[in-house]
């Protein structure tokens, strides 16, 4: 899925996009590329990839993201370094853009030093998410992001899921929905991200594209394992 | 409807958008902004109204009216944002209007930080403005429960003419989990209408006036006597609580509310494997809060450990419940750190073992 030297993550708010980015980042690094994660996300404040810098540094992953106190402050940080590396043509970037149309207006920012470099701009999406339930949604989203961002839309990424309790049709309902949309938008759904624990839900040929196997390292601030409730079902991580 | 995957605080404007709700009046703060975010994509879509004031002191009372006009109606803050609410609180309090207001807290004080605490249990439930009231202050440790909680405030602030908090800490509001909205939900009390509600006279009742000034002593007093004995039907009915392993044998019992309670839990299990038996009780309502159940879980135990995220708050009340029948120790975490289930469960050997110094003033 990682077709260009550099790959922009996009997507609603909450969509999975930093999860993806992380662990494409992680995956690339893998096959000894040099390349560099940079969190752009002015959105969220809490769970940015910045939480994962130790995770990333072990695994050969360059961490561009504000740090120390700043780290924790909500507020629309871009660092000066971001423009350099989209610059510099030695290693891979993927970039972590924000949720929603918010969020990508970012990438506007950066268009001049984005546009001559012909990067991928993927789409991530997940149709259990509240405001994209649907092609229609979906769509009218995309536009929104393309247009503040000022790119075209290239690829899209089935993420849709829905933590420990995603079931094989969750998936593939989530996939049917992506491959419309991409349909749509004239562009091809270019990977599934998948999570560990669904892994065995479903065989890799049954999707006929790419699996992105997704560990989930973007977690809260403070440490552990997991948190159960009994009978209610849900499953949160605590790391 | 199918399961979505929410965050906390979507789950809360949805849930409140279900509810009824077709007015919300906030203004933004850290860790909760998707609240206000959210509502301001689905309210229009609803019919309804969604307006950011210009301050909490401006959306409070905003609250005020709408409520006074017998609307359902709720608003949203962080700690420093509720704390600018809490003079409006007083006054809805003081004239019997009913609403409901969500604190997403974050580490203070002051301006603190933007990372999880539960440091407002005092403010929430022994007022926080001025005057004797009380607010019905719900505690949720899921996004499922985030969003059934939300539905019942509304139920209980109309019943009640009160308002009611949903007192989460940030993770509440911050994390992702399934969610589900049930169609067939019953209100969990009769709701009478409002003919109390300024709505517009038209000379076929007594005019309907929403006051929180009496001048005359007497009739203040009398009024402040009601106030107090529907605190007291409150106190008596409305008690929630959930037990974990309350019914088995046990040394420490824990107690924890919100998402700690989670922790605890997770805590429980590591102690369960090296042979050590604790049990968790979790309010979910801080006010009223469970003071008999406990105390009678207390009994059973040899000692009682409070977990928290802040520097001692619930554990008044936890005091205040036991009643110096067992010893009470405390672990709380500050500044936006979590406590860890290692942490939690590494406290409850020390207690145990007697490394552990009892509170004996909190």
């Amino acid at each position: 899925m990682f077709e260009r030297r550099i790959t922009i993550v996009a997507g609603h708010f909450g969509s999975g996009k930093t999860e993806i980015a992380v662990n494409g980042a992680i995956h690339q690094a893998r096959d000894g590329l040099p390349v560099a994660l940079i969190d752009i996300d002015v959105v969220k404040p809490y769970f940015r990839t910045r939480e994962a810098r130790e995770e990333l540094a072990a695994r050969g992953v360059e961490l561009v993201a504000p740090d120390g106190e700043n780290a924790t402050a909500d507020l629309p940080i871009v660092l000066p370094r971001v423009r350099a590396l989209c610059r510099d043509g030695s290693r891979r970037v993927i970039l972590d853009a924000g949720g929603d149309d918010t969020g990508a207006r970012v990438l506007g920012s950066l268009a001049d030093v984005l546009d001559d470099q012909d990067p991928d701009f993927l789409l991530v999406l997940n149709f259990r998410r509240p405001f994209t339930p649907d092609v229609p949604s979906a769509l009218a989203m995309a536009r929104e992001i393309e247009s503040a961002s000022r790119r075209r839309i290239t690829g899209v990424v089935s993420n849709t899921h829905l933590m420990d309790e995603t079931t094989r049709e969750v998936l593939l309902d989530g996939l049917r929905l992506a491959r419309q949309t991409a349909a749509k938008l004239g562009v091809e759904v270019r990977a599934m991200g998948v999570q560990e624990g669904s892994r065995s839900l479903l065989e890799p040929s049954e999707t006929g594209c790419e699996i992105l196997p997704l560990r989930r390292i973007v977690q809260p601030p403070v440490g552990t394992p997991r948190i159960r409730v009994p009978g209610s079902g849900p499953l949160f991580v605590l790391r | 409807m199918a399961k979505k995957l929410m965050k906390g605080c979507e789950a809360i404007g949805e849930a409140a958008i279900r509810a009824g709700c077709k007015l919300f009046f906030g203004y933004p703060i850290t860790p909760q902004n998707e609240i206000p975010e959210y509502l301001s994509h689905r309210l229009p879509q609803v019919g309804g109204t969604f307006v950011q004031a210009e301050s909490e002191v401006a959306a409070s009372n905003m609250i005020y009216g709408a409520a006074g006009a017998g609307e359902r109606v709720f608003t949203s803050s962080s700690s420093p944002g509720i704390s600018l609410m809490q003079e409006a609180v007083s006054y809805l309090a003081g004239a019997e209007l009913p609403a409901v207001l969500v604190n997403i807290m974050r580490a203070g004080p002051g301006l603190g930080g933007i990372l999880p605490s539960q440091a407002d249990y005092l403010q929430a439930t022994k007022g926080g403005g001025h005057g004797d009231y009380n607010v019905i202050v719900l505690a949720p440790w899921s996004v499922q429960e985030a969003a059934d909680l939300v539905a019942d405030a509304f139920d209980l602030a109309d019943y009640y003419r009160n308002p009611v908090y949903i007192l989460g800490d940030g993770l509440i509001g911050q994390m992702m989990e399934p969610v589900e909205f049930r169609e067939d939900r019953k209100p969990v009390r009769e709701i009478p209408p409002k003919t109390w509600a300024s709505t517009g006279w038209k000379g076929d009742r007594p005019r309907a006036v929403v006051n929180s000034l009496y001048l005359d002593a007497d009739t203040l007093e009398k009024h402040n006597r009601d106030l107090q004995e529907k605190y007291h039907r409150i106190r008596r009915d409305e008690v929630r609580y959930q037990g974990y392993g309350l019914d088995q044998d046990y040394d420490v019992l824990l107690v924890a509310y919100g998402t700690v309670a989670r922790v605890c839990l997770t805590a429980m299990e590591e102690l369960r494997d090296q042979g050590i038996q604790v049990a968790i009780l979790r309010p979910v309502t801080l006010f009223p809060f469970p003071y008999d159940a406990l105390a009678n879980a207390a009994a059973k135990a040899k000692a009682v450990l409070v977990v928290e995220l802040s520097a001692g708050q619930m554990l008044q009340d936890v005091q205040l419940a036991v009643h110096g029948s067992r010893p009470v120790h405390f672990h709380g975490r500050t500044g936006g750190n979590l406590v860890t289930p290692e942490e939690a469960a590494s406290k409850v050997r020390e207690v145990l073992d007697g490394r552990s110094e009892e509170v004996r003033h909190a």
